[in-house]
């Protein structure tokens, strides 16, 4: 009977996965060395980062365990919800309220014998370009667009054109109900996740008369109690989306909102989603994706067979309807294109109105940003006083401020980089 | 308007109303997809999966977190020091000689206390042979990389009565799968259509048209005007058009194109968005409210001539919507969903409110067309979903692999899906014949050509596949294993809870170019 050896491996252990190691297929790229060397640098070189050990994180972890990887790290500053069992995998009820990335690491090393998971109970921001260098490849399975768009705004800066080694592939998946995707992302060379903001759904956003004035939908009353009553009623209290009280406080009002108004629907559940945004999510989809995901790791760090050019797109609705296709990149994408993005607008729009503009726009998406050009500052969000210094900007036109085919810089606390904008008027 | 206490008071009442309890919580992101409706059928489902493989694992591990009521594990097998390099439900060496049924099912246990899981060591040829009732006693039943003759003696048990378990035949082999379900016939009442039921503008029932054509839009505050739902708009619009066209509906583009204008002319206000949402929806006014394609072919299901006391209630459904649809003004029954609009509060629900009631008069004379007594709330379902209803005729499991014509339209079609399919029949056929001996991209070549018409090329795309099952023949990577698991788990839920619309062919599944297709 075969027994584990010092690196925990036995004889046979690697049957499955070696059968591709050992022999190039037809398909693959001449630069494969088959054999001792591709496992070598698999099994005790790689180092792999994992973003995310939520629903995604913890089929990746697995995945990666058991192709090979032993050196992984991950990453994640939530802690487990009795609602993450029907698809976390890793945790039981025994856990609930321990770290995730903690929780994970320990059952993966547990039940994969020789593999070393270090986790992090944190944020991806806590750390530096250093601590990402460190690792071959990453892989992100999360549900944030913001935190996508800073590991992702991160790796690209971090690409030095001298040094091969700066390149970190980034690899993404995300999931939706019975939808999702999974691409590749090589930084500075391939489309980055910045090049394909445009593709994300637009965020359903009530207008605050209607959830004020012309409630219609159980979803405005909702909103008219998380928005607006409860910073009336509760004041500087902050409202605690996880904290089931809060969720039964914001339900009554509503439900009270709603039969002032003859407008029926309004549930418990349906306030607890749409108060936290909930995305519906399920074991199966996360597994395919977290799976496709970490199939192009595989090969990416083996060379035995060709990775993902560059988009792998999964609709399971209505049959299994896939798509694969090639993201292109954005010569104007403002993390990875270098070239000012060109805008158009109207001569006789204001500051306000053009800040609005900006907020609008489904391929910038950005809260709250502050405006300059290379010789003044136009307007500040902060601090304080720059901002009240500023703030006579707001209803003067752009085009006093710029002049035509101008540069302005937008920044904002939530975007990793800055954007640059060269305005025309029309 | 209330005042703060009147809210505090109301709040109080409810506090606890609703609340989930924990098995809710636990499964609140997958209620929002399938609804308890879902979830029972769900847990009274019972699943057999033969074999304790890699796959197998990762197929039953999807659902049983979402709580399957029962599976059982057919693996008469040891475990092997293989299996526990791949099989995440194993726990590594310390799971080495144990039956391999057991382990697998005493981790996945694990998962979910709420679900039943069962480990049969017997001999899946044995069962076949001596036991065929066995499987009966399963809703679903699942085989992974099953051996060529013993899957066919399976399918052909499952095929011989319409009430024997669904089959889902996965194979996999290293960067490539398969799968397919063998079902003789399966209905769906909520397909979670994403086209929306018509709103009737074009063939407004009375009381929409009274309301409508009953509004003085001129004498309105502008509040009250900048409020007026599109759907009275429109309504409003069409009959005055209609009056100075010959009751027709704007039909050239032309035309059209000067309805339009007209809408934007009743503007009181630039700012007015009722009036722009109006004419964004205004093809609403010259599409005609009829009974969709998709629905008028399942009127011609001869099991609508040949219905008894016992027929499926699905069918008796679908005998009374068709004589509801031959009925002026031959349509579906009206659903009472209004998609929000901009409205004031009392338009929006006074108009909700004359759709509900049509809504459940349509019901009412539906529902005397139906033979038989049904349960309520099916027909309520049946009514709302009735533009989405789906019938699909399944076939026996190897159908297409007995057709070469069929093979030989699908490989010009989908080249690389038929050559992918191919080069996997091939080698299960080639593994039969030639036990313990490592296939040949030639033989597997010469076992693909018998299947398919004499002199019948083949494609480049069919090299790349045979030369992958050639590279690792007996390969169940994780990677695969754990994309299959998922995507058969879906396929399987979605047959479980008969929602949403499952593959309708062979899926096949190729990891290098990471790609699906269905033929």
């Amino acid at each position: 009977m075969a027994s584990p050896n010092d690196s925990g491996d036995w004889q046979g252990r690697y049957y499955h996965i070696d059968q591709i190691l050992d022999t190039p297929g037809p398909r693959t790229d001449e630069a494969f060395m088959a054999g001792d060397g591709v496992k070598n640098f698999l099994r005790n070189e790689a180092k792999i980062l994992v973003i995310g050990a939520g629903g995604l994180g913890c089929e990746i972890l697995a995945n990666l365990a058991l192709t090979g990887f032993k050196d992984i790290h991950v990453i994640d500053m939530d802690t487990i919800d009795i609602s993450n069992l029907n698809r976390q995998f890793l945790f039981r009820p025994k856990d609930v309220g321990r770290p995730k990335a903690t929780v994970a690491a320990e059952f993966i090393m547990k039940r994969v014998p020789g593999v070393k998971v270090t986790p992090y109970f944190g944020k991806i921001q806590d750390k530096d370009d250093d601590y990402y260098m460190q690792f071959n490849l990453v892989i992100c399975g999360l549900d944030s667009v913001e935190a996508r768009r800073w590991i992702n705004a991160t790796l690209v800066n971090l690409v030095d054109p001298e040094n091969p080694e700066s390149l970190k592939p980034l690899i993404d998946g995300g999931t939706e109900g019975f939808k999702g995707q999974a691409r590749v992302i090589l930084p500075t060379i391939t489309s980055c996740y910045e090049c394909s903001l445009d593709m994300l759904n637009k965020p359903t956003a009530f207008p605050i008369c209607t959830i004020a004035n012309t409630p219609r939908l159980p979803e405005h009353c909702i909103e008219w109690a998380s928005v607006l009553e409860w910073p009336r009623v509760h004041g500087d209290k902050k409202m605690d989306t996880d904290d089931p009280d809060h969720i039964s406080w914001l339900y009554g009002v509503a439900a009270a909102r709603a039969k002032e108004f003859k407008i029926e629907g309004v549930t418990w559940s349906l306030t607890q989603g749409v108060v936290k945004n909930i995305i519906p999510a399920i074991a199966s989809t996360n597994a395919i994706i977290a799976a496709a995901c970490c199939n192009e790791a595989f090969k990416i760090a083996t060379s035995s067979a060709a990775y993902l050019n560059n988009y792998f797109m999964l609709i399971g609705t209505d049959g299994v309807y896939s798509y694969t296709f090639e993201h292109e990149k954005r010569d104007d994408c403002p993390v990875c294109g270098g070239e000012a993005l060109d805008m158009a607008i109207s001569s006789e729009m204001t500051v306000e109105e053009f800040i609005e503009m900006l907020i609008e726009k489904q391929d910038i998406q950005i809260k709250k940003p502050s405006l300059s050009t290379p010789i003044k500052q136009i307007y500040l969000q902060a601090p304080p006083q720059l901002e009240e210094v500023t703030r006579p900007n707001l209803s003067k036109k752009v085009s006093e401020l710029v002049d035509a085919g101008g540069e302005v810089t937008v920044t904002a606390t939530t975007l990793p980089f800055s954007l640059s904008l060269r305005i025309q008027f029309t | 308007m209330h005042d703060s206490q009147d809210i505090e008071a109301a709040t109080t009442a409810t506090v606890n109303e609703g609340r989930p309890d924990d098995k809710t919580r636990r499964y609140d992101r997958q209620l929002r997809l399938w609804a308890a409706t879902g979830q029972a059928a769900l847990e009274n489902a019972r699943l057999l999966v033969i074999s304790g493989s890699a796959t197998s694992a990762s197929i039953l591990k999807n659902l049983v977190l979402p709580g399957v009521g029962h599976f059982t594990i057919l693996d008469h097998n040891e475990v092997t020091p293989e299996d526990a390099g791949n099989n995440f439900f194993l726990e590594g060496p310390s799971s080495l000689g144990k039956s391999r049924a057991e382990e697998v099912v005493r981790l996945l246990c694990e998962l979910n206390d709420g679900v039943e899981g069962k480990a049969d060591t017997g001999d899946v040829a044995e069962v076949l042979e001596k036991n065929p009732g066995y499987f009966g006693n399963f809703t679903l039943v699942i085989a992974h990389n099953l051996q060529a003759t013993l899957l066919d003696k399976l399918a052909a048990l499952l095929w011989s009565d319409p009430t024997y378990p669904i089959l889902a035949v996965v194979n996999s082999t290293g960067f490539l799968a398969e799968f397919s379900l063998q079902f003789h016939e399966h209905t769906i009442i909520e397909s979670h259509s994403e086209t929306a039921p018509s709103l009737r503008i074009d063939k407004a029932f009375p009381s929409l048209l009274e309301y409508a054509t009953s509004l003085d839009f001129s004498n309105m505050d502008s509040m009250e005007h900048s409020h007026i739902p599109y759907v009275v708009i429109l309504i409003r619009a069409l009959e005055d058009w209609k009056k100075e066209h010959d009751g027709k509906p704007p039909q050239t583009y032309d035309e059209k194109k000067d309805f339009k204008a007209k809408l934007l002319g009743m503007k009181m206000k630039a700012d007015e968005e009722n009036f722009d949402e109006a004419e964004a929806q205004a093809y609403r006014c010259w599409t005609e409210t009829k009974v969709p394609s998709d629905i008028t072919p399942l009127f011609d299901d001869p099991q609508l001539e040949t219905l008894s006391p016992t027929s499926s209630p699905f069918f008796h459904l679908l005998y009374a919507l068709k004589q509801f649809a031959a009925q002026p003004p031959h349509v579906l029954p009206l659903s009472s969903t209004l998609p929000d609009m901009k409205a004031s509060t009392a338009a929006y629900i006074h108009l909700q409110k004359l759709y509900k009631e049509r809504a459940a008069e349509e019901k009412k004379t539906f529902k005397g067309f139906l033979q038989v007594p049904v349960d309520d709330d099916l027909v309520d379902s049946f009514v709302k979903n009735a533009h989405g209803l789906k019938v699909l005729k399944g076939r026996k499991w190897g159908s297409l692999d007995q057709s070469p014509e069929v093979l030989v339209e699908k490989l010009s079609a989908y080249p690389r899906e038929t050559s992918t399919h191919l080069a996997i029949s091939a080698l299960r056929a080639s593994s039969v014949k030639h036990q313990n001996a490592k296939p040949t991209a030639e033989k597997l070549t010469s076992e693909a050509q018998a299947l398919l018409p004499a002199g019948t090329e083949l494609p480049e795309e069919f090299a790349n596949a045979v030369g992958e099952l050639v590279r690792a023949p007996t390969a169940d990577l994780p990677n695969t294993a754990a994309f299959l698991g998922g995507i058969v788990a879906q396929e399987v839920i979605k047959m479980i809870t008969k929602q949403y619309i499952p593959i309708d062919g062979c899926c096949v599944i190729d990891l290098i170019e990471t790609w699906t297709g269905t033929i």
